[in-house]
């Protein structure tokens, strides 16, 4: 049971359709990724904007709307193992599971807590529940979970907006992670933050992760959070994944031209040199260009990327990237 | 020497509440800086949200008037400047803002914009003359009119559409651009050639510009000076490498002790207390 992931991702497609005035559209969103999440660890997931992270985790934590379709593959979690992926589980083992094994801290704080109701009330909507117990107790924990996150219990009697930035962050934080669930899903939670704040956050969910040995899917386009938080990197580009591996290794031997690129056009303090963008833009995912997606953009390009799909190949331990200049030998 | 854009103590007080429970908020307390008409340069403000760098910018736009305190630009008192001289004034200090996809109209054409500006207030008197402005202004940024005309925002890249607010901001030939966070909103594979693009055209241009950021190592990377703020005061303000690499005032040494890097270890963001 332990050398088993807590969470396993394979050949996940997950697609928008629509139609708009008679013409159907399909926007590949989420488009064969495979990936594990193992227990105790920060996985983290980079990407640019419309890369399809977020469709990504809405899909693997089972909040599948039209017009998202799951098309294929599976997102296997431990704590469900009657049920070869979420999607097929009951809907009532669903929700049993959400907050207790499966939660999830939402991008932008500002919006996810009702603004008519006290942090305590909320508390009470997400957690009791699944705590249970006397009010009395449930009190009591909750104020000592409070106090873990360095939160004065007095916010329990604050509505949002009078509480700051940081402060919505850390009790959204606090929500999520008040059931001690196994698997918590991040998406970009210290985006809006300042800069001394953010570091603040992200030390607390990190130590919040190590005490109660839980596994995190974070996902964030910054590359600087990404290197100080997490222990696992995948790199999304356009609707597919095309590296992961150890942040550690990504970081030192980026073998993708994409993941290259995001990690030497950090600019960093003592460092002058010229840094660059990429030329081209990122592509639209409803027409992606065929071969390598990455192929118009990309200084390696080759006659082969621009018809033939890279595979996935490994380049180290727990290493693989996706670009035909690997297999080619050159990198 | 004269001085471009002067700020002499300038502050900004809100009040808000009626008779009881008038509450005043100090925005911006007393700040000085100044940046030279004959060396264009990149200047930086610095803070977190909260810190009245917005507020900052909105005096320098002539948007808010300062409640205490001058800012003199080419010579003239900003807050003085008659209804008439309005259109010059903003034709020599143009804004670009945070979020290209919210600075422009989703229902209206890009080259609209243009060509407002163009005719606004860069004295185009016919469609041509605005086209030809147009034109010029885009292929500062590296685009071309016939590339942007009848294209609406949605059609476009983050990266693009920045570049476009970029172009549109210099259709007036300003003398002083003030961007507001320009690259927070744009995808990191496009970021670095939008802050070359400002180093690029205080190089070739000679524009001067303010820019606004709270992401200390892109401010390292382009900007010359930089000032500091917090709590609506200026608390550190220098050559911006010699700050950034050895900053003296507490808050600007915690500013840069949280800026993440490759090179950043678990250990230091781990909270000690």
């Amino acid at each position: 049971m332990s050398s088993q992931p807590i969470l396993r991702v394979e050949n996940l497609k997950a697609h928008f359709r629509g139609t708009y005035f008679g013409v159907s559209r399909e926007v590949r969103a989420v488009d064969d990724i495979s990936f594990d999440v193992e227990r105790n660890e920060i996985f983290g997931l980079a990407g640019e904007s419309s890369s399809g992270k977020t469709t990504l985790i809405k899909t693997i934590a089972g909040l599948i709307r039209p017009p998202l379709e799951l098309v294929g593959g599976r997102a296997q979690f431990a704590f469900l193992p009657d049920a070869p992926t979420i999607h097929q589980a009951a809907p009532a083992a669903v929700a049993a599971i959400r907050w207790r094994h499966l939660s999830y801290i939402m991008q932008g704080s500002m919006n996810v807590l009702n603004p008519l109701r006290r942090i305590g009330a909320t508390f009470r909507d997400f957690a009791l529940p699944h705590l249970g117990g006397s009010a009395g107790a449930f009190e009591a924990t909750v104020t000592a979970h409070l106090e873990r996150l360095r939160l004065d219990p007095s916010v329990l009697s604050a509505y949002p907006h009078e509480l700051s930035g940081g402060m919505r962050q850390r009790v959204t934080i606090a929500l999520a992670t008040i059931c001690k669930p196994e698997f918590i899903i991040a998406d970009e939670p210290t985006t809006a933050l300042d800069v001394i704040v953010q570091k603040d956050v992200l030390g607390m969910i990190r130590s919040i992760q190590r005490e109660m040995g839980s596994s995190v899917l974070f996902v964030t386009h910054d590359m600087g959070v990404h290197a100080t938080l997490t222990d696992k990197l995948g790199v999304m580009y356009a609707g597919r994944l095309v590296e992961v591996g150890a942040t550690r290794d990504v970081f030192a031997a980026p073998r993708h031209p994409y993941t290259r690129h995001l990690i030497h056009s950090l600019p960093r303090i003592g460092d002058v040199t010229q840094r660059s963008g990429l030329p081209g833009t990122p592509p639209n995912l409803a027409n992606p260009p065929p071969g390598c997606r990455f192929h118009p953009r990309c200084p390696l390009a080759m006659d082969i990327c621009r018809t033939v799909q890279p595979a996935m190949i490994d380049v180290g331990p727990g290493h693989r990237a996706s670009c035909h200049a690997i297999s080619e030998g050159g990198s | 020497m004269t001085a471009l854009i002067e700020a002499k103590n300038i502050s900004k007080t809100f009040s808000r509440g009626g008779v009881f429970a008038r509450r005043r908020i100090e925005a911006v307390k007393g700040i000085n800086f100044s940046l030279e008409e004959d060396k264009p340069e990149i200047f930086a403000v610095i803070g977190e949200s909260g810190s009245g760098k917005s507020t900052l910018a909105r005096m320098i736009l002539g948007i808010h008037k300062p409640s205490g305190g001058q800012l003199i630009f080419q010579g003239q008192d900003v807050d003085k400047i008659p209804r008439a001289g309005r259109a010059a004034f903003m034709a020599r200090v143009q804004p670009i803002f945070q979020n290209p996809f919210e600075a422009f109209n989703p229902l209206k054409k890009l080259d609209f914009y243009l060509t407002m500006t163009a005719t606004r207030f860069g004295g185009a008197t016919s469609r041509a003359e605005a086209d030809a402005a147009s034109d010029q202004a885009l292929r500062q940024v590296g685009l071309s009119l016939d590339e942007i005309k009848g294209r609406f925002p949605h059609e476009l890249s983050g990266g693009q559409l920045q570049r476009v607010a970029i172009a549109r901001a210099l259709v007036s030939k300003p003398r002083l651009i003030l961007a507001d966070e320009p690259v927070s909103m744009v995808d990191a594979s496009l970021r670095m050639s939008i802050v070359n693009l400002f180093g690029d055209l205080r190089d070739r241009l000679g524009l001067s510009i303010i820019y606004i950021t709270h992401d200390l190592a892109t401010a390292y990377y382009i900007s010359d000076r930089l000032i500091i703020m917090r709590h609506g005061e200026v608390v550190e303000q220098g050559p911006a490498r010699e700050v950034l690499s050895n900053p003296q005032h507490p808050y600007s040494q915690q500013l840069r002790a949280a800026v993440l890097s490759p090179s950043a270890t678990l250990e230091t963001i781990t909270p000690t207390h």
